[in-house]
């Protein structure tokens, strides 16, 4: 019997990428959870939290506006992915298919508002958005369409962070899109071309099946960028109006920073994180490819 | 003789070295404010007055938005490099005294606030007797109306009375169809102050409060009253349209803009807005005119609510960075800091519309404070009730704008909101006290 010889290369060779995914990812997850745990003002150090258990998590259960909060949470990335989905994967057959011309400069026009910060093009919306003096409304009273309220109606306001979130981001889910389309090779199409399929078949047939990971991807991030929503929220909205925008990682600001309740702003976002993981397990279960192959 | 000589000239040039280093040894110390650029300016340069007098003292001003300022506070007070002064409005000050983060002020500083602003001020910035900090603005809430809607609406003055400000605003208020283009009173949603503080302000000028000690009491007769006002206004008189009041982060947005654009005739708001107003409105500015706030059928007097915002100094600080921030503030908010005998605190807020709290400074600036827009507000100061600093008040502030909002957008009714509201903010106070 050999003795098989260990080495210690890799672990030294890992050991700064390891090192830094622990501190930075791994110990401020554990320490959100610890603070949860506690009730804290921020204005002491940590060692003089005091410890309450899971008080804090009792707390959100009768807390309606965490409640209300969860909901639009979910509300809002369920929404946002509904539209992107469809629309990346469109825009995205658009430009690859080259069915349009000039897709170079499309695919640029439609990257744009990505790579602007949300802060600054939130503000513009919110002029766009204005009830009765707003560009917005001024066009839809060109088609005889009554103003709507935008951010100032409790029905309309959620849909209209949501539009903003789909307008800003569907350039970045479109490359994705795209990218994944260069990967399916041409000579399936051809070959379902020569057996007579028409288009939705090769779309139903060959393209989304072999773009199923590339979907999947872009589930993933989309769910993870719209249950992170804050700065449109804090912009536009603050929340309101009734609470109608008000969403997890806004009130997990409002509470650790404002009311100084960090413990039950980090039980929150333990929560918060909690629900996404779960989220993200089971769409990555529901798209998974049946033959097993990654 | 010689080396002796030599050795004593060594001894006394070193010593002079010493001392001139001890007279130059620079001492750094932050301001943290949430004021506007145009505004930094004015303490910037109040700041290069003052460097420029005391050679030893450097100060860093650090600007964040208003929204950020309690944020960047609590986040950065206990660091190294924690800000050493901060403006802050007094609603935080019971936390902060809590959390051993204001620095008491030295005797000589206290005494100096004892001696020159006004009892209720020196109130707003002591807890159990200890003053805190140095008083900065006022701010006092008013009717502010546009006198030419009312002249076209054939009015002749402000309502003076809740029956009247009803009967002002159905003339006032203009429809296409079933839309409001032209309210006639507005209500603004989405920041908790702007919320609470015109409702408080009724409220007060009803009769009521919404705290007795520690307990809440929304539910008393003329508290409630308001919030069926706000429902009569918008379900039943359909003058107020809680759509055109939505504030953004900046608490501008479609509130401010509508008033300012003339699609609403009358607002509550607090005299700081002057500034911001103006440069919405330029020449149309002239047409807005102030009012005391509307008296309620159980009250007998306007009474607005009042708040005022404080400079303290972190106790985080070094021993040496504390007595620099001190003496600064002492000098900032002194009579010889400004022109023609104000503070250059009582220059800058000036400059903002803000009313300034130290007794000289009011006279100093007597002429901008009796402005047509001003003088409203001037004149209700005797009147003001002071907003009730509290541990736990931004969070009661927080759950009393969401409760007033749900009523204003039809989700929920007045009575839910009432025994609601004052269950909730009953929880906040025995969790803090």
């Amino acid at each position: 019997m050999t003795r098989r010889r260990t080495t210690p290369w890799p672990l030294i060779l890992l050991s700064p990428g390891v090192g830094l995914l622990v501190l930075f990812v791994l110990l401020p997850i554990l320490l959100t959870a610890w603070i949860s745990l506690h009730t804290w003002s921020m204005y002491t150090p940590l060692s003089q939290m005091d410890y309450v258990g899971l008080a804090n998590y009792r707390g959100l259960l009768n807390d309606r506006t965490f409640i209300r909060g969860l909901w639009n949470t979910l509300a809002y990335s369920g929404l946002s992915i509904t539209l992107i989905l469809p629309l990346a994967f469109f825009v995205g057959q658009l430009l690859y298919r080259g069915l349009i011309r000039g897709k170079s400069t499309l695919r640029a026009v439609v990257f744009l508002p990505y790579m602007i910060p949300t802060i600054a093009v939130a503000i513009i919306w919110g002029y766009l958005y204005a009830p009765l003096y707003g560009p917005l409304n001024q066009v839809l009273g060109w088609f005889g369409i009554a103003p709507r309220a935008w951010l100032g109606s409790v029905d309309q306001a959620m849909i209209s962070l949501v539009i903003f979130n789909v307008w800003q981001t569907l350039g970045y889910y479109t490359v994705l899109m795209v990218a994944g389309l260069t990967q399916i090779p041409a000579v399936y199409f051809e070959a379902a071309v020569i057996d007579g399929a028409n288009g939705w078949q090769q779309t139903w047939r060959i393209t989304l099946p072999l773009l199923r990971r590339t979907l999947l991807f872009v589930v993933v991030i989309a769910m993870i960028n719209s249950v992170q929503v804050f700065d449109p929220v804090y912009v536009l909205t603050q929340g309101g109006p009734a609470s109608a925008t008000t969403v997890l990682s806004y009130q997990v600001y409002k509470n650790a920073f404002e009311f100084g309740l960090a413990g039950k702003a980090s039980s929150m976002a333990f929560v918060l994180f909690l629900v996404l993981v779960v989220a993200v397990a089971a769409v990555m279960r529901l798209l998974r490819d049946p033959t097993g192959e990654s | 003789m010689r080396s002796k000589l030599s050795s004593l000239a060594r001894v006394v040039v070193g010593a002079a070295v010493l001392a001139l280093g001890a007279a130059y040894a620079q001492v750094t110390i932050s301001y943290l404010t949430h004021w506007p650029p145009e505004t930094v300016d004015l303490l910037s340069a109040a700041i290069d007055k003052y460097e420029a007098a005391n050679p030893g003292v450097k100060i860093e001003v650090r600007a964040v938005p208003f929204g950020n300022l309690l944020s960047t506070l609590r986040s950065q007070a206990t660091s190294p490099n924690g800000p050493t002064i901060t403006g802050i409005y007094e609603l935080w000050l019971p936390e902060l005294v809590k959390s051993g983060i204001a620095d008491a002020a030295p005797d000589a500083y206290s005494a100096d606030v004892l001696a020159n602003w006004p009892a209720g001020l020196v109130g707003s910035v002591s807890s159990d007797g200890t003053v805190y900090g140095y008083p900065n603005e006022v701010n006092l809430y008013a009717l502010n109306y546009n006198k030419r809607l009312f002249a076209e609406a054939g009015i002749d003055g402000p309502p003076t009375t809740w029956e009247e400000l009803i009967a002002d605003a159905k003339k006032l208020t203009k429809r296409q169809g079933n839309t409001i283009v032209q309210q006639g009173f507005g209500l603004i949603n989405s920041w908790p102050a702007g919320v609470v503080h015109p409702w408080l302000s009724f409220v007060y000028s009803n009769g009521g409060k919404f705290l007795d000690g520690t307990t809440a009491t929304l539910d008393s007769p003329a508290t409630e009253a308001v919030t069926e006002l706000y429902h009569q206004l918008i379900f039943d008189d359909k003058v107020t349209d809680p759509a055109m009041g939505t504030a953004n982060a900046s608490t501008t947005g479609p509130y401010l803009q509508n008033f300012a654009n003339g699609q609403t005739a009358m607002i509550v708001m607090a005299n700081w807005w002057q500034s911001a107003l103006r440069d919405s409105m330029g020449d149309a500015f002239d047409d807005i005119a102030t009012a005391p706030i509307p008296v309620g059928p159980n009250g007998t007097d306007p009474h607005p609510v009042s708040y005022a915002w404080l400079t303290m100094v972190n106790s985080h600080a070094t021993a040496e960075q504390r007595a620099a921030a001190w003496a600064f503030l002492e000098w900032l908010d002194g009579p010889t800091s400004g022109e023609n005998g104000s503070s250059a605190m009582g220059d800058i807020l000036s400059s903002m519309g803000i009313i300034p709290s130290r007794n000289s400074d009011v006279a100093a600036h007597s002429d901008e404070l009796s402005s047509p827009f001003l003088q409203g507000y001037v004149s209700q100061l005797s009147n003001a009730i002071p907003f009730p600093t509290i541990l736990g008040g931004e969070e009661i502030s927080n759950a009393l704008q969401q409760w007033l909002e749900r009523v204003e957008f039809g989700q929920s009714s007045v009575a839910d909101m009432t025994k609601n509201a004052n269950k909730e903010i009953d929880e906040i106070l025995e969790r803090n006290y």
